[in-house]
């Protein structure tokens, strides 16, 4: 018991993508939560920044067509192919997992970008802005990036630091709900799960062992910590 | 030959001179200026004051991210009768009949562009005394910065604490 507390949480998510209804509830929430400005600038040139998106497959002819969902967010790879390609170290992998991105560190190189398999790494190419009244609804907890600086993901750090703490002023371990970020919260169909891979009680734990389970693009070997659950053929 | 050493003199103590003036224009202040010249060695410190503890005023320093200043209601408390005649606790009730808060001046922060987001609670939990981030306060008649914050003074101490140096821990 003792070597688990002492153990940092090991963070992951899944995703069941046989309840993903494509609605956009996480992408949404995600942008309200980190800060991120909506803007069409740039946009056709893939310039607007969406920390998560919703892929869509269409299989089959019409009239027989079906209509597949993936949310698709930084993986948060156990060997991310970003961060060796830092040449500032902006970007490292935490104890707890987590594939950060310092900003103040960041100079803009784009490298990670360009080897990132997912595409889910996003440069600021325009200062960030909002219109009158959504200034007003910053949230305080997170950095708004400047122009010119590398940013994506953090699984809502801000969250986890506060679940975290949470977890310690009662001292004990973390245990599932105590941290709930932005997109998993927002899931009017309870797709998304989150929590501590490293505890094998844990629903994250549970259900990586199921055998819908599959990660994105596993054949690279980059060991996502993203976990999609469908069915399987 | 003397005019041009004159000229670089003159030159140089301009230099030094403006260079102080902007530092206080834009750089941090060390003691800012506050609104109601409040002592804290009269509060915390002095033989026969209240002695006040820290968390008496700040009283979330040690159960949320900020210290907080108090409510001037806080203030009142014990102003509505005691040394109702100095002339600084007369500016105080007069910022209270008008319902208003004094616009204290930060002394500590960091800038926004450091990305920094302390959080007092856990410092507090850990140990930390007040005085080891913020100088020996309760000496201080208006309140001075005296620790540098600085990013290595950060890393120096969770380093001896042995607490992560990871750059999420503050950084996000």
């Amino acid at each position: 018991m003792s070597e688990t507390a002492n153990q940092k949480p090991q963070w992951a998510m899944v995703i069941d993508l046989d309840r993903c209804t494509g609605c956009e509830a996480c992408v949404v929430a995600c942008k309200v939560e980190n800060n991120i400005p909506s803007s069409e600038e740039g946009s056709s040139r893939g310039r607007s920044i969406n920390w998560i998106r919703i892929e869509r497959y269409f299989e089959g002819e019409f009239p027989d067509v079906r209509v597949k969902f993936r949310p698709v967010l930084c993986q948060h790879c156990e060997e991310a192919p970003c961060e060796p390609v830092c040449p500032v170290y902006a970007t490292y992998h935490t104890e707890e997992g987590l594939n950060a991105q310092v900003y103040n560190r960041c100079v803009g190189t784009r490298y990670c970008a360009n080897n990132c398999p997912y595409s889910v790494r996003f440069f600021n190419f325009f200062a960030p802005h909002w219109d009158a009244p959504l200034d007003k609804a910053l949230n305080p907890e997170v950095s708004i990036r400047t122009t010119g600086v590398m940013e994506k993901c953090t699984f809502c750090i801000q969250r986890i630091r506060k679940g975290e703490e949470k977890a310690r002023d009662e001292n004990r371990a973390v245990r599932d709900g105590d941290v709930v970020p932005a997109c998993v919260g927002s899931c009017p169909t309870r797709a998304m799960y989150f929590g501590n891979i490293a505890d094998p009680e844990s629903e994250v734990s549970r259900l990586s062992r199921s055998n819908r389970a599959e990660r994105l693009f596993e054949d690279l070997g980059t060991k996502p910590r993203v976990i999609y659950l469908s069915k399987q053929d | 030959m003397k005019r041009l050493a004159k000229a670089l003199i003159l030159l140089i103590a301009v230099i030094i001179v403006s260079g102080f003036v902007l530092m206080d224009v834009f750089g941090k202040p060390e003691a800012p200026v506050q609104p109601v010249e409040y002592s804290h060695w009269q509060h915390v410190t002095k033989e026969d004051g209240p002695r006040l503890e820290c968390t008496f005023c700040h009283e979330h320093a040690d159960k949320s991210a900020h210290a907080t200043i108090p409510n001037i209601s806080t203030c009142m408390l014990c102003h509505e009768s005691i040394q109702t005649e100095s002339a600084e606790v007369q500016k105080l009730a007069a910022f209270a009949s008008r319902g208003e808060q004094p616009a204290w001046v930060r002394v500590y922060w960091f800038e926004r562009e450091a990305n920094a987001y302390f959080t007092h609670k856990p410092h507090i939990r850990a140990g930390v005394s007040c005085q080891e981030c913020h100088g020996d306060i309760g000496s201080m008649q208006r309140v001075r910065r005296e620790v540098n914050q600085s990013m290595s003074w950060c890393i120096d101490c969770h380093a001896q604490k042995n607490v992560s140096n990871d750059c999420y821990v503050c950084h996000r």
